[in-house]
């Protein structure tokens, strides 16, 4: 089992060769990866992947059969205290004693923690938008308001690492977009690391800036996530329903920098790249031809198509 | 030490806010109400005093019963209420460790557990004292002490190990099943056992400190101090057991 103590001191979580095997059986099987202060990084994976046993090893909740798990340079193994306290998360679901009030809930984490202001109760639980809601029962809220009470625990300490799993579990449509805006914006702005698992990798793609997948425990790929690329320079993949394929398809050819343009004469579909900044010029060309433009749509199949080949599809381990 | 006390409000908060934490007293009080009542109109002979009713109503073969009965329903559900609601997932990621955060819990069971049998004795003199007002009788208030501590022996037991039971099995019903029936089983056990002088090492026939104020010794050569140090033996086997087995538990 190797110790070695992490070198950049940015880095926040750190993986070493994490293994759990359980029967026999390796459910994490060597997974090793580093998260560093501000990233947003998804965790990608089937149902079976291994997404939530990861999570569990990361906040001690199951002990790791071989490898190690530092938090701020401190072994979750041999340091737990030290280690958990710059954590905060949630495993699978976000479950709270139903009997108590939201706000009675949050004071039993308050209590668990030095220094937990009851300022900073006000401030987490405003910031996932619970203040009117806090004086119920929890058994009276719905699944998105014990999610957001979950967020509001697990940034309770101050935390300088979120382990979430499936957080957006349960929200409406307006809440995944809310959490995602405000995961994205605690972790720019308090320059927290967030470890996010998901079987979406349209969810993923939209927050973080980093994918990681796992199938059968094992890690498949790491990838980076083109935020860097300014959107303006960003090729994109379009596809345009038109009048007339064959007659866009020679104003497409005429203009430079359009990559591989296909037309399919019987849908009268084209599908060509490009930068971002030429789609209108592109169009205001093809309006002056006199093509009829019905639908313009942007291909994004690749990564999710890379994602199934490389998983298998949705076969679970 | 200020994080342990914060943990002990957070167990006896747990404790306090169900609905049901009052139905516990309040039974009790309904009990004692009963009897009381029911003294007053039959008058059974050989109770005269105030002493005697309440040093015979809260012995175990009485209504000192429902304490254990009530102790151990809430110990069951100390560790296992926090597996069904899943809420074990909050409690055991934060900078606590899983000794402290046990132990906060077994000492509140404890102190419920005490406040239980404090009601029942607070009653029990309450209830004589309407009744006989006074009055003397063949009991003296060392007799009911003695009873009173034999009270709270007895529920400490049986709440260390239905606590123990409740982190081996997880389930509530399972702890409270087990720890009623034990109870209930453990005397008769004795007693069919009791031909054997192995018998006097089982737990259950060491829980009823109190038969060591008359004669009936369940088994020949038994003293109060064999019993304690048989029952001190028990009580940190359970606690080392709960504690070890905590500490190392994958919680999937
Ligand atoms: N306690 C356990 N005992 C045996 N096998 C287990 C245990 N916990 C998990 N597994 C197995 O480990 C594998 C990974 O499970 P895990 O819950 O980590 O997957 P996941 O990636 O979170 O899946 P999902 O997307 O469905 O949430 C599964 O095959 C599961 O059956
Ligand atoms: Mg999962």
């Amino acid at each position: 089992m190797t110790t070695a103590k992490i070198t950049n001191p940015s880095i926040v979580l750190q993986l070493d060769g994490l293994t759990k095997k359980i029967g026999g059986k390796a459910i994490v099987d060597g997974l090793s990866f580093d998260i560093a202060k501000g990233e947003v990084v998804g965790l990608l994976g089937p149902n079976g992947a291994g997404k939530t046993t990861t999570m569990r090893m990361i906040v001690g909740l199951i002990g790791m059969t071989e490898g190690d798990v530092r938090i701020c340079g401190q072994s979750i193994r041999t340091s737990f205290e030290q280690a958990i306290r710059h954590v905060g998360g949630i495993i699978e679901n976000p479950e709270f004693y139903p009997y108590m009030s939201g706000y009675d809930n949050l004071k039993q984490y308050q209590r668990m923690t030095a220094g937990v202001t009851d300022a900073r109760i006000a401030e987490v639980t405003k910031l996932v938008g619970m203040q009117d809601a806090l004086g119920k029962k929890v058994k009276a809220y719905s699944l998105g308001m014990r999610q957001r009470l979950g967020i509001a625990q697990a940034l309770l300490h101050e935390p300088k690492l979120l382990i979430l799993d499936e957080p957006t579990n349960g929200l409406d449509p307006a809440g995944i977009k809310e959490m995602r805006e405000y995961l994205k914006q605690i972790a720019e702005a308090e320059g927290i690391a967030i470890l996010v698992s998901s079987h979406l990798l349209s969810e993923i793609e939209l927050m973080c800036s980093r994918v990681i997948v796992i199938q059968e425990g094992k890690l498949v790929t790491v990838r980076s996530l083109g935020e860097a690329e300014s959107t303006k320079q960003k090729v994109l993949s379009i596809s345009m329903q038109v009048g007339n394929a064959g007659q866009a398809l020679e104003v497409i050819n005429r203009m430079e920098g359009i990559m591989a343009a296909q037309s399919d004469s019987f849908t009268n579909k084209i599908t060509f790249e490009l930068q971002q900044d030429q789609i209108p010029g592109l169009v205001a060309s093809l309006a002056a031809e006199g093509v009829a433009i019905y639908r313009i749509e942007e291909v994004r199949a690749t990564l999710e198509e890379e994602f199934m080949k490389l998983t298998g599809g949705n076969r679970i381990a | 030490m200020r994080n342990f006390t914060g943990l002990l409000i957070n167990e006896w908060l747990k404790l306090s806010k169900k609905k049901s934490f009052f139905v516990a007293y309040a039974i009790l009080a309904v009990v004692f109400g009963i009897m009381g009542y029911a003294f007053y109109e039959i008058q059974p002979d050989g109770l005269t005093s105030t002493v005697d009713f309440a040093t015979g109503t809260i012995m175990l073969q009485a209504a000192g019963q429902l304490v254990p009965v009530l102790a151990v329903l809430a110990a069951a559900g100390s560790v296992t209420q926090e597996y069904r609601y899943g809420t074990i997932k909050f409690l055991l990621i934060r900078a606590q460790s899983r000794h402290k955060i046990l132990a906060s819990k077994y000492i509140v069971m404890v102190v419920y557990t005490l406040t239980l049998v404090l009601t029942t004795a607070a009653l029990a003199v309450a209830a004589g004292y309407i009744v006989y007002g006074g009055g003397s009788g063949e009991s003296t208030w060392t007799d009911f002490l003695g009873n009173i501590a034999s009270l709270a022996v007895y529920s400490i037991v049986f709440v260390t190990m239905t606590f123990m039971i409740g982190i081996l099995t997880k389930s509530n019903g399972a702890s409270i099943g087990i720890g009623i029936f034990s109870m209930m089983a453990g005397s008769l056990l004795v007693m069919l056992l009791s031909r054997y002088t192995i018998t006097k090492y089982l737990l259950f026939a060491n829980t009823d400190l109190s038969v060591y104020r008359s004669d009936a010794v369940p088994i020949e050569g038994m003293t109060l101090v064999f019993s304690i140090v048989i029952l001190l033996v028990y009580m940190a086997l359970f606690l080392s057991v709960s504690f070890a087995v905590f500490k190392k538990r994958d919680i999937a």
